[in-house]
């Protein structure tokens, strides 16, 4: 322990008096009072006691700057993982995104290639038809064709009049013959023109 | 009253909060407080063993987790124990009650182990009542709860 000369207690006393300018911090407890020297005494108590206050005082603010600090880190470590959490969401969206294009992509080439065999399949039903229809058409032809010529022949080896159906029969001819070839062509060119589309 | 103390803790405030409870519990009246376990490697370097006795402290807390530090509390103490001389009074004071970590401590030669909490005074005061058994080295390894 310290003793203090009279010289310093006297200003120590003096400070604090006129400036309440008080000593403080560990030093303080290695100071002792001059045996008899009670206002020195209650000096260094009162000393002793300011500085405690103050410890005191900063010790509660330190911890609860403490406690503050940790809940800090607390909610930040939570914000990193939220934060974690939404980066993988936002990944998983992306992909989920990016397959949900390749799956429409994969579902337009389908849908195309649909089309495509439903048109082939029109095309095919419509020369089914148009075949269909020749082949009526030239039965038609064919039958009027031979039933005329069947008749001339008949009058003909009959011995009755055969200018009338002599006329017909090649009038009925030239018609069959031209419907026949226009048959024929419009066939022809119909066939080409799909083709070519 | 402990004639000096070193904390290694990497934890300024709490460098604030151990100062302020030790000088109101009158525990000591000399304390240095350093961030990390290279620093106070260098210091025994310097203590152990040219000047053994003038500068080093007479008791010693080590944090267990030091961040920024290139070993954790377990390994200071091993080091300061083995490598620089058994010459202080020395333990942990963590956060932490994990028993493995406790049971490599005291193989490490840790001779106590005060659990950070809020209310850290009643650890240290209870820890005071026992550190001149520390000292002689007749008290056994203790965990401040």
């Amino acid at each position: 322990m310290i003793e203090v000369t009279k010289h310093t207690r006297d200003i120590l006393l003096g400070v604090a008096k006129k400036r309440k300018v008080y000593i403080e911090g560990n030093f303080l407890k290695l100071l002792k009072a001059p045996d008899g020297d009670t206002e020195f005494e209650e000096y260094l108590r009162l000393c002793k006691e300011k500085d405690s206050t103050a410890r005191r005082k900063r010790l509660q603010v330190t911890k609860q700057v403490q406690q503050q600090n940790k809940e800090l880190v607390d909610k930040q470590k939570e914000t990193d993982e939220l934060m974690i959490e939404l980066q993988q969401a936002l990944e998983s969206a992306k992909e989920s995104e990016e397959e949900a294009n390749q799956l429409r992509q994969e579902a337009e080439e389908g849908k195309d290639k649909a089309l495509e065999d439903l048109e082939l399949m029109q095309k095919k039903t419509q020369f089914e038809l148009i075949s269909t229809i020749v082949k009526v058409a030239l039965y038609v032809i064919v039958g009027v064709g031979v039933l005329t010529t069947v008749m001339y022949g008949l009058a003909l080896m009959s011995g009755t009049d055969t200018q009338i159906i002599g006329s017909t029969w090649s009038n009925m001819f030239g018609i069959l013959l031209t419907n026949a070839f226009s048959i024929v062509g419009t066939i022809m060119g119909v066939k080409y023109a799909t083709e070519k589309e | 009253m402990i004639n000096s103390i070193l904390l290694v803790d990497d934890e300024d405030l709490f460098h604030l909060v151990f100062e302020d409870a030790c000088s109101i519990l009158d525990i000591t009246l000399s304390l240095e407080a350093l961030n990390s376990s290279d620093e106070a490697d260098e210091k025994f370097k310097q203590w152990f063993p040219e000047n053994p006795a003038d500068e080093r402290p007479e008791c010693v807390f080590v944090d267990l987790n030091i961040i920024g530090s290139s070993y954790d509390g377990i390994e200071l103490i091993r080091k300061i124990n083995f490598e620089y001389g058994n010459g202080c009074v020395i333990g942990i004071i963590s956060s932490s009650d994990d028993n493995q970590e406790i049971e490599k401590a005291k193989s490490a030669g840790a001779q106590f182990w005060i659990i950070k909490s809020d209310d850290i005074e009643p650890r240290l005061e209870e820890f005071r009542k026992d550190y001149e058994g520390y000292l002689n080295r007749t008290a056994s390894f203790k965990i401040y709860k």
